[in-house]
């Protein structure tokens, strides 16, 4: 599960909305060790969709989770290719997470 | 799980780690050892052992044993390349990472050799010698000679990168549609090779990004090796019987890595 948990800390005045927050539990992921695993899920194909959590590796094609929504210039890990990541708008609008060497 | 000053110990939310310490935390053996018990613990000889072996023709299995027996030439190389590589890498945890790419590919080879032997094939060895794909051999040569030549940037981005890649594309499609045992040693290899086209493409990231005049002489190395790959890639997949939509997605997919690195 990854359920909308509550909304973050208030915003800092005149900035953004506050981002939604994610409880994260064990996907049953087995490629990290056990303390990393709720931080990645596989990619289930066809009728598959992320969360605002969510964006997917372009390295290795895993589905990578935050505990909170993510937004363009975040930076996130994939642990399993061990890749940096910045999470960008992509052409079709949606987010999409671009390796950072 | 972290440790406040009160002693109270908190998840670690690996997001937040800064850059350092992620890459000290996953080119380790601590790493490496946690996550492939994850993935091979209670399997025998890379697959589940209450898997049975299915029913197939003469023609399907000799198919099969070439597929796999180029596998091996594959892991070969690899192991060959990454036991020589860990002589030149220049740090620590290059090393330390380069170390366990060598424990996952004689893995890889024992257990595509075992799945030779469950296919039947007495001498896996001489079988191998015999079904090589010229182009792999051909490449497995070059790559060696980068290797002995002590050219890290362009024998990284020939094995873990090129190699990884096409390998990691082709393993993917073949598990799709394979039987179930080879499927399940398709599916542990894959996992592991996701940790190798990782280490290469980010390795050679931050190289190309520090001393773009490497470039060219990579641009060379790739140049040299695409039509040895695109060869094999094509041979392959003919033996597995992949349809022509799904050779070509299958080509794009090895061709990610190379071109997120600026390499069209």
């Amino acid at each position: 599960m990854n359920d909308p948990l509550q909304l973050e800390d208030a915003p800092v005045a005149g900035s953004e909305t506050p981002r939604l927050r994610f409880l994260l539990d064990d996907s049953g992921f087995d490629e990290v060790p056990k303390k990393y695993r709720r931080f990645y899920r596989k990619w289930r194909g066809a009728g598959d969709v992320l969360a605002p959590n969510e964006v997917i590796c372009p390295v290795c094609k895993v589905v990578i989770r935050s505990t909170r929504e993510l937004r363009v210039g975040d930076r996130v890990y994939c642990m399993p290719c061990m890749s940096r990541l910045v999470v960008m708008r992509a052409e079709d609008g949606t987010l999409e997470a671009r390796v950072a060497y | 799980m972290a440790v406040t000053s009160a002693g109270v110990a908190t998840p670690v939310d690996v997001h937040d780690l800064d850059y350092d310490r992620f890459l000290e935390e996953v080119h380790s053996f601590e790493f490496w050892f946690e996550a492939v018990s994850g993935y091979l613990s209670g399997l025998a000889w890379g697959h589940r052992p209450d898997l049975v072996e299915p029913a197939r023709t003469a023609e399907e299995r000799d198919r099969l044993v070439t597929v796999l027996c180029n596998y091996c030439v594959g892991e070969t190389a690899a192991l060959e390349g990454a036991s020589g590589l860990v002589a030149i890498a220049p740090n620590r945890l290059a090393k330390v990472f380069l170390a366990t790419q060598v424990v996952d590919e004689g893995r890889h080879l024992e257990v595509f050799h075992h799945r030779l032997r469950d296919l039947g094939v007495e001498d896996p060895e001489s079988e191998v010698e015999r079904r090589a794909s010229r182009s792999l051999v051909l490449f497995r040569r070059r790559l060696l000679e980068l290797v002995a030549g002590k050219d890290w940037e362009a024998a990284i981005f020939a094995q873990n990168v090129i190699l990884e890649s096409l390998e990691f594309a082709v393993f993917h499609s073949h598990a799709a549609g394979a039987d179930p045992i080879t499927a399940d040693v398709l599916q542990g290899v894959i996992r592991d090779e996701r940790r190798h086209i990782g280490f290469g493409e980010n390795e050679l990231g931050r190289r190309l990004a520090t001393a773009p005049h490497i470039r060219a002489r990579l641009g060379q190395t790739k140049k040299e090796l695409d039509h040895l790959v695109l060869d094999s890639l094509e041979e392959t997949s003919r033996l597995i019987g992949l349809p022509r939509d799904e050779q070509d997605r299958l080509g794009r997919l090895y061709l990610g890595s190379v071109e997120r690195l600026g390499f069209a």
